[in-house]
C-alpha cells in the first residue's frame, strides 16, 4: 500500500475514532449526576423560571434530539454556547487556549531537549554515576507531585526571595494595557510570569524523554553498526549523537506527539497554584459545573490533538526510519 | 456514654469528623483547594441509596441496661444526611460529618452521610426532595420572609417549588402572606417576631453558625469599611464611603475564580457576579448601614406608596449612563416592564409582584404591583438594577445576552476584562456617590496563600470575599492587616425533611438539634469566627429580628431526656426507637 491509500485510510479511521469520542463524550455528560441548571439558577429563582431555563438549553427536548442536533453542530464545528458565560464555546476556547499553549510549549520545548540531551548520554555514559544520577532525577521529576514543586518554587523564589512574581500571566493590575496577545506574550513581564510555571513543567516533563531515550539507546548501542562506526574511526561524540541518538529517536517522536497532544489539555494544577488562565482549569470548571457545551467542545478539541498529532507521528516515522513502510 | 457536646475536646472531635475530616483540616492548613480526591469519610459508609427503611437490627425488647427501657417501638427508618465532596467545601464536609456521628453515637440514629457533588446534592433537596438532613450556607440577603415564604410555604411543598423540608402550618403560613402584603414597616416587625417564634418553635430548620460578615484588608492603603445588610463588606454603600490611605489610589481585590458573564440579567447570583453589578449599575434605593433607603446616594431621590399595589419614585434629573446618554424614568419604567416581559429567571421572585411601570413625567416613573407587597422597596427597588433602554431594547433573551461591555450608570465604568485572569473597573466621576479610589480591580488567584502574601506586601489591599480559614486566624494579627467582622444574615443550615417518617415529630426534630455540637463546629472548624447559631432571622436583620424566641441549649442530656418524655427508647444496641403508638 502506497502513502496516499495510507493517508486515505488513516483520515478515515480518524472521522469514525472522532464520532466514537464525541459520542461518547456527550452520553459521558448526560449520564453524570447533577442537574446543569441548579449551578446557573440563584436560590430565589422560581421554578417556573428554572423550567424555562432548561427548555432554553434545549435539555428538555429527548436525548436522541440532543445527539443528533450536538452532531450537526460538531460537523459544523459549532460547540454551542456556555450555559454560564453565555459566550460560544469556539470564543471561550480562543481565549484560554494560546495562554495554555504558550505555557505548554515553553515547558514542552525545554523538556524534550533536555530530556532527549540528557538521555542520550546516560544511555551512553551507562553505569556511571552520571547514569545513576540523571535517572534518579528523572524519576523524581516524575514522581512528585507538580503542584507541590509548583508551591515549594513560589514559595522559596516567590514569597521568600521575591524574584519570581507569585500568580498570573502579568502583573498586578496591569490588565487591558497590553494591545494584544502578541504584544502581550513578547513583553518582559510576560517572560518573567512564564518563567516559574514553564520551568516546573519543564521539569517535570523532561524525565519522560529522558527515560525512554535512555533505554533506546543503550538498545541501539548493543547494535552492529556502532562497533562498525568506531572501526571507521569516527569520534566518540559523532557516534553518539549522529548515529546512535539518531536511530534511538523513533520512541521519543509517538511519546512526543502524545505528550504534545495532551499538552493542549493544559495543566490544571499548575494553572491552579500559579493562577495561569488556561484551558485546563475552564475545563474542569466546566465539568464541575455541568457546564456541558463547554466540557465538550474542551474535550474535542484536546481528543481532536491527540488524535491529529498521532496521525502525524505516524506518518513521520516514514521520514525519519527509511525501513517503515504504510503496508 | 452520654456528654455534654459543648465539652467535646479536640481529639474526640478529630475522631468524629473521620479521615476526611482530618484531611480537610489539613488542607485548610496548607493549600485549600487542591485536592480533589476522595470522601474518604468515615460516616459514609454506603453508597448512598436514600433512607430505605430499615428494620435491620430486630430491636427486641431487652433490659436495657443503659438505663432506658425500649419500650417495644419501633426502629426509626435509616437517613441519609446529604454531604457536598470535602474537596468542595472542606469544613461543612467535616462539620457534617461531625454532626452525623454524634446522632448516631449519641441518639442512635440509624445514618448515612451520602457525599454528593454540588450539583447533585442540590437538585436531590431541592428538587427532589429526596433527603433526610441537608446543611449549606443560605444566603437571606436584605429581606427575611421572602425567602422563608419560599422556603416554608405550605402551597410550595411539591417538588422544586422551594419548600424542601416539608414543613406545613397554616398559622405560619398566614402570618407570611400578611407579613408581605403589610405595608406598616413597624407592624411587619411585629409580624416577623412572630414569623421566627413559630418556626424556631418547630425548628425544621435551625442555624448551626450565624455566619460573620468579614471586611479584610490592607490597613496601610484601605480605611473606614462600613457594611451593610445584604452585601456586607461588599455593599455600594462600603465602597462610596471607603477612604484610600498612604496615596494609594487603586482598591485590589481577588477572587478564587473567574467571572462567568458580564450579563446583570444573566448571571447566577454568586456574591462574585453582585459585587460586580453593585458598582456598575444603580437601582433605584441603596440601603445604609441601618438597613434604612437612603435617597443621598439612590438614584430615587423621594418615594411614596399611592395605594397598596402602587409606588411612585422621583429620580434624579442629572444622571447619566457611562455612555453619555441621560438616564430617565424611561429607562427604570423600561427596566421594570424588561424583566417582567422578558420573564427573566434571576428576578423571578421580583417579577411575581410585578405587573408594569410606567414614566410620568421626565423624573417620575410608577411602579404597578401584580398583588400588595408591603416590603417592596426592599424587596425589589433595592434589588432590580436599572439598565439603559437604549442598550436592552432590542435585546429579545436578555438572561442569555452576550454582553461584552457593560453599560450602566453606577459609581464605577466597566474598564476591561481579561477572561481567566483580572476585571477592572474605573471611577465615574460624574456619579451623585463618587467613589474616592481611581480604579478597582480583581485579580483571580485559586491560592489563599499567594493571596495573603499579595495582601501583606500590598499587592492586594483587600479580601472580597472575606474568606474564614486558616489563613485569615494566622494572619489577622499581621500589622498591614486589618480586619473587621459583623454578623451576617447568613447562616449554615440544618434541615430535616419532614415528610419522612419519624422527622415529622417536632420532638425528635428538636433532640437532634440539640444534639449538633454548634460550639465545636464554631471554635474548631471554623476558628471561632462565626457565632453558634440560634435564629433563622440574624441579629444582622436588625429589629426585625428578636431575641425573643425558642432556644435549645447544646446537650445530648438533654435531648436523650426530651425523647424520653416524648416515649422514645433505645434498644439493647443503642439505636432509638420510636414511641408505642
Amino acid at each position: 500500500m502506497g502513502k496516499a491509500s495510507f493517508v486515505v485510510r488513516r483520515t478515515l479511521q480518524l472521522v469514525v475514532t472522532l464520532w466514537a469520542v464525541g459520542t461518547v463524550l456527550f452520553g459521558l455528560f448526560r449520564l453524570m449526576p447533577g442537574d446543569p441548571t441548579s449551578y446557573v439558577i440563584s436560590s430565589q429563582m422560581t421554578q417556573e423560571a428554572r423550567q424555562r431555563l432548561i427548555e432554553s438549553y434545549g435539555l428538555n427536548d429527548p436525548l436522541y434530539v440532543q445527539y443528533f442536533r450536538f452532531l450537526e453542530n460538531l460537523v459544523q464545528l459549532n460547540f454551542g454556547q456556555s450555559f454560564h458565560s453565555n459566550q460560544p464555546v469556539t470564543d471561550i476556547i480562543a481565549t484560554y487556549m494560546p495562554n495554555t499553549l504558550v505555557l505548554m510549549l515553553s515547558a514542552f520545548v525545554v523538556a524534550y531537549i533536555l530530556g532527549i540531551t540528557l538521555g542520550v548520554l546516560s544511555g551512553w555514559y551507562r553505569g556511571s554515576r552520571f547514569e545513576r544520577s540523571t535517572v534518579i532525577t528523572a524519576l523524581t521529576a516524575r514522581s512528585v507531585p507538580t503542584f507541590y514543586v509548583g508551591l515549594i518554587v513560589l514559595w522559596i523564589f516567590g514569597a521568600e526571595l521575591g524574584v519570581i512574581p507569585m500568580s498570573g500571566m502579568t502583573s498586578l493590575g496591569t490588565g487591558g494595557q497590553n494591545t494584544g496577545f502578541l504584544d502581550m506574550v513578547f513583553s518582559v513581564d510576560f517572560l518573567k510570569h512564564l518563567i516559574a510555571p514553564a520551568s516546573v513543567l519543564a521539569f517535570y516533563y523532561m524525565g519522560y524523554p529522558l527515560l525512554i531515550m535512555r533505554s533506546s539507546m543503550l538498545e541501539v548501542l548493543s547494535e552492529d553498526f556502532i562497533d562498525v562506526c568506531r572501526a571507521k574511526g569516527l569520534k566518540e561524540r559523532t557516534i553518539m549523537f549522529k548515529h546512535a541518538a539518531r536511530n534511538a529517536l523513533l520512541p521519543i517522536v509517538t511519546a512526543a506527539a502524545i505528550a504534545l497532544g495532551y499538552a493542549v489539555g493544559g495543566s490544571v494544577l499548575i494553572e491552579t497554584v500559579f493562577a495561569w488562565p488556561g484551558i485546563g482549569r475552564e475545563m474542569v470548571r466546566a465539568v464541575l459545573r455541568r457546564d456541558f457545551p463547554v466540557a465538550q467542545g474542551t474535550f474535542i478539541v484536546l481528543a481532536s490533538t491527540i488524535i491529529f498529532l498521532n496521525f502525524a507521528a505516524d506518518l513521520a516515522y516514514g521520514y525519519l526510519d527509511p525501513r517503515v513502510t504504510y503496508d | 456514654m452520654v456528654r455534654s457536646d459543648a465539652d467535646m475536646k479536640r481529639r474526640d472531635f478529630l475522631k468524629a469528623t473521620g479521615a476526611g475530616g482530618t484531611v480537610g483540616i489539613t488542607a485548610l492548613a496548607g493549600c485549600s483547594g487542591g485536592g480533589g480526591g476522595g470522601d474518604g469519610s468515615s460516616g459514609d459508609g454506603s453508597s448512598g441509596d436514600d433512607g430505605s427503611s430499615g428494620d435491620g437490627s430486630s430491636g427486641d425488647d431487652g433490659s436495657g441496661d443503659d438505663g432506658s427501657d425500649s419500650g417495644g417501638g419501633s426502629n426509626l427508618p435509616t437517613y441519609t444526611y446529604t454531604n457536598n465532596a470535602q474537596s468542595y467545601n472542606p469544613p461543612r464536609h467535616d462539620a457534617i460529618n461531625l454532626i452525623a456521628s454524634q446522632f448516631g453515637d449519641e441518639l442512635g440514629l440509624d445514618i448515612e452521610v451520602d457525599v454528593l457533588e454540588w450539583g447533585t446534592l442540590f437538585s436531590r433537596v431541592s428538587q427532589e426532595y429526596d433527603y433526610s438532613f441537608a446543611t449549606w450556607h443560605t444566603f437571606f440577603v436584605s429581606e427575611p420572609v421572602t425567602e422563608l415564604n419560599n422556603l416554608f410555604n405550605s402551597n410550595n411543598v411539591d417538588p422544586g417549588q422551594g419548600n424542601y423540608s416539608g414543613y406545613q402550618n397554616e398559622d405560619l403560613d398566614e402570618l407570611m402572606t400578611s407579613y408581605l402584603a403589610e405595608p406598616d414597616a413597624d407592624t411587619r416587625i411585629d409580624q416577623c417576631h412572630e414569623i421566627q417564634q413559630t418556626l424556631m418553635d418547630d425548628v425544621p430548620t435551625m442555624p448551626i453558625t450565624q455566619m460573620p460578615q468579614a471586611a479584610i484588608y490592607n490597613s496601610n492603603q484601605t480605611s473606614n469599611w462600613e457594611p451593610t445588610l445584604a452585601s456586607g463588606f461588599n455593599s455600594y454603600w462600603t465602597m462610596v464611603n471607603l477612604e484610600m490611605e498612604g496615596g494609594e489610589t487603586v482598591l485590589k481585590g481577588y477572587w478564587p475564580e473567574t467571572l462567568s458573564t458580564m450579563n446583570v440579567l444573566g448571571h447566577n447570583d454568586e456574591s462574585k457576579h453582585v459585587y460586580q453589578f453593585n458598582m456598575l449599575y444603580d437601582k433605584l434605593l441603596q440601603l445604609n448601614p441601618d438597613g434604612e433607603m437612603d435617597p443621598e446616594v439612590s438614584l430615587a431621590t423621594d418615594w411614596n406608596r399611592v395605594d397598596e399595589t402602587t409606588m411612585e419614585y422621583t429620580i434624579r434629573s442629572d444622571h447619566s449612563w457611562h455612555d453619555g446618554e441621560d438616564v430617565t424614568a424611561q429607562d427604570v419604567a423600561f427596566t421594570y416592564n424588561y424583566i417582567n416581559d422578558n420573564e427573566v429567571p434571576l428576578y423571578s421572585t421580583q417579577a411575581q409582584y410585578l405587573e408594569s411601570a410606567e414614566a410620568v413625567d421626565e423624573t417620575t416613573v410608577r411602579i404597578n404591583m401584580s398583588q400588595p407587597l408591603g416590603p417592596f422597596n426592599l424587596s425589589v427597588a433595592n434589588i432590580i438594577p436599572i439598565i439603559p433602554e437604549h442598550k436592552w431594547a432590542d435585546r429579545s433573551n436578555p438572561a442569555q445576552a452576550n454582553i461584552e461591555e457593560p453599560v450602566g450608570s453606577g459609581p464605577m465604568e466597566y474598564d476591561y476584562w481579561e477572561q481567566g485572569s483580572e476585571f477592572g473597573l474605573v471611577r465615574n466621576d460624574d456619579h451623585f456617590a463618587p467613589v474616592s479610589f481611581e480604579r478597582r480591580f480583581w485579580r483571580v488567584i485559586p491560592e489563599a496563600s499567594t493571596v495573603w502574601e499579595n495582601l501583606i506586601s500590598g499587592d492586594l489591599n483587600y479580601e472580597p470575599f472575606g474568606r474564614i480559614d486558616r489563613q485569615l486566624d494566622q494572619n489577622q494579627d499581621n500589622e498591614n492587616i486589618g480586619t473587621q467582622f459583623g454578623t451576617a444574615p447568613t447562616f449554615w443550615h440544618f434541615t430535616s425533611n419532614t415528610r419522612q417518617e419519624g422527622l415529622d415529630d417536632p420532638q425528635l426534630r428538636k433532640a437532634l438539634v440539640e444534639t449538633i455540637p454548634r460550639t465545636p463546629i464554631v471554635d474548631q472548624i471554623l476558628f471561632g469566627f462565626p457565632e453558634p447559631g440560634f435564629n433563622v432571622v440574624s441579629p444582622a436583620f436588625g429589629p426585625l429580628h428578636t431575641e425573643d424566641i425558642t432556644t435549645y441549649e447544646e446537650s445530648v442530656d438533654a435531648a436523650r431526656s426530651r425523647l424520653e418524655e416524648a416515649g422514645y427508647s433505645w434498644n439493647d444496641d443503642g439505636m432509638i426507637q420510636a414511641p408505642s403508638e
